[in-house]
């Protein structure tokens, strides 16, 4: 029992990182469809942030603080800049936004070189109890993950921006002669999105390499996760991320990863085939 | 935001007024000069075939549609041009055909999408308090229409545009919203464009009738003229509504 123990824990902070980098496109890709192949460098983004800010001599959790409302303005000059004239031609938003992420990783590398980056992790030592203990930083996100991942779901289930945001998915043009300035909930929806993809990058940070390429690890498994979730809500995403992610990590640590992988996409086919709108299947967008 | 309001007030004091509106949807020309003016505190009657391009007549009001040529003025303003959301704001409402209402939002959400609630609204429509906390989408097709219709009066408008109303309902339902209609345009002087298919609405409501043929006003009338030529057929009703 002991034993099985870490490899849950393992599972579930991968889980719940897993979330926390997919909740950010759950809104923009699930709620509101675009599919935004950069998601995975605003994550990038976002752990090059506190590279940066540790670099001045800030605390990490500034820099973690810092990160979301950097990426935000970013994520509101991609929508303003690019997303906004390609938004309603889904191959040319993929084209478009695939794009960008080469471009921003090429600036990355321009500006940090190739290689890889480590960001100290903030918070030393282990959680013990017993004989059993546990990295003390994986525990703390784990719960900060959960706390960032329910404060998502509230915006956009109990605020009156959630509303507005839902209604300017569903029906854009009722929205929008209701009175509904609905470019600008769509700019704001997408700056949110991005700026949780910024936190996600700040926050998982410490715990793996920062380079170049770190972005597209976590974008596959995230569009997976919400692909078998659900599109469009919260509950589908932790659902999806909780059997992509769980799986993986399980099968990963007790078998093999190759194995773990292949059961993943095997298990990810078969529930998109036979459930095509996921398991919790969302109501936001319709077509 | 302000919303932009343009400068130049029209000499008359029409709340709703078309000028020659030409609209379409890509190479196919749907309205080939449409003029009407509705005066404030009335309601006028849009009728016409199925395909003689109502529908597209208010989404030029209301700015879901561009113009290829033509105005649009909403008391005095032009707004032509201006995005669907400021029209809105400048006092232009609709109800859309088929209602378009966000079936898993509660009555509540819907209506105060636009901004706060109103009381005035559940004094027009009482049958909507009990069902202030359910799902748009469980509600009859006629509880439906009523919260659509309060959820566009909520913002308080100047015009109210309601495209094909009756739908889909019976005709004690059609018959209840018509009095309610009447109720509120002499409660609060708010000026409608009905566009509808129902006669009998539109004898209830409204206080005179154009008719939409081949993509033009082809006739305007007094409601009593209306009336009064239900049975003839050569009158308006029978040239421009039977098949």
């Amino acid at each position: 029992m002991i034993e099985a123990f870490p490899i849950f824990l393992d599972a579930l902070s991968f889980v719940l990182i897993l979330v926390l980098v997919a909740s950010g496109l759950v809104i923009v890709f699930g709620m509101m469809g675009i599919i935004n192949l950069a998601h995975g460098e605003l994550f990038l983004l976002g752990a090059y942030t506190v590279v940066v800010a540790q670099g001045f001599g800030a605390p990490f959790w500034l820099a973690a603080a810092l990160a979301p409302i950097v990426v935000g303005v970013a994520g509101l000059a991609i929508e303003f800049l690019l997303v906004r004239f390609v938004v309603h031609r889904p191959l040319d938003t993929i084209l478009a936004t695939w794009g960008l992420s080469i471009v921003i990783k090429q600036l990355v590398v321009l500006a940090f070189g190739p290689g890889s980056h480590s960001v100290a992790v903030p918070i030393d030592g282990a959680f013990s109890v017993g004989e059993f203990s546990y990295p003390a930083y994986r525990i703390v996100l784990m719960i900060v993950a959960t706390a960032v991942i329910a404060g998502a779901g509230y915006v956009l289930v109990g605020t009156r921006f959630g509303l507005l945001a839902r209604a300017v998915i569903a029906r854009p043009g009722t929205s929008a002669s209701l009175g509904i300035n609905t470019g600008r909930v769509t700019q704001v929806s997408f700056a949110i999105g991005a700026a949780l993809a910024g936190l996600a990058g700040a926050l998982v940070a410490p715990l793996i390499s920062v380079d170049p390429q770190m972005g597209l690890g976590f974008l596959v498994p995230a569009f997976l996760a919400i692909l078998v979730g659900g599109a469009g809500s919260m509950t589908g995403l932790v659902a999806g991320g909780g059997l992509v992610g769980g799986l993986d990590s399980v099968l990963g640590g007790w078998i093999s990863p190759v194995l773990a992988q292949i059961t993943v996409f095997v298990l990810a086919i078969l529930v998109i085939r036979l459930r095509p709108g996921g398991l919790f299947p969302g109501r936001g967008r319709r077509p | 935001m302000t919303p932009r309001s343009a400068p130049c007030i029209s000499a008359t004091d029409q709340m709703l007024e078309l000028a020659d509106i030409h609209a379409g949807y890509g190479q196919v020309p749907v309205l080939r000069g449409v003029s009407l003016v509705v005066e404030p505190g009335t309601v006028m009657g849009l009728m016409g075939r199925n395909g003689m391009g109502k529908t597209t007549l208010c989404n030029v009001c209301n700015g879901l549609l561009a113009t290829a040529s033509g105005s649009v003025r909403l008391d005095g303003h032009l707004v032509t041009g201006n995005p669907a959301f400021e029209i809105a704001q400048q006092g232009m409402a609709t109800v859309p055909q088929g209602r378009d209402l966000f079936e898993d939002f509660t009555v509540d959400e819907n209506l105060g999408l636009g901004g706060p609630v109103p009381v005035e609204i559940y004094d027009w429509f009482p049958g909507l308090v009990p069902l202030r906390n359910r799902l748009a989408g469980t509600l009859s097709g006629g509880e439906q229409q009523m919260v659509a219709i309060g959820r566009a009066l909520a913002r308080k408008p100047k015009v109210l545009l309601l495209d094909e109303p009756s739908e889909g309902l019976q005709p004690s339902v059609i018959h209840d919203m018509g009095a309610v209609l009447r109720r509120i345009v002499d409660d609060v002087g708010l000026t409608i464009l009905l566009v509808e298919q129902h006669v009998e609405l539109v004898q209830a409501v409204a206080g005179s009738v154009a008719f939409l043929a081949d993509g033009v006003i082809a006739e305007q009338v007094p409601i009593a003229v209306l009336s009064d030529s239900l049975n003839d057929n050569e009158g308006p009703v029978h040239r421009h509504l039977s098949i």
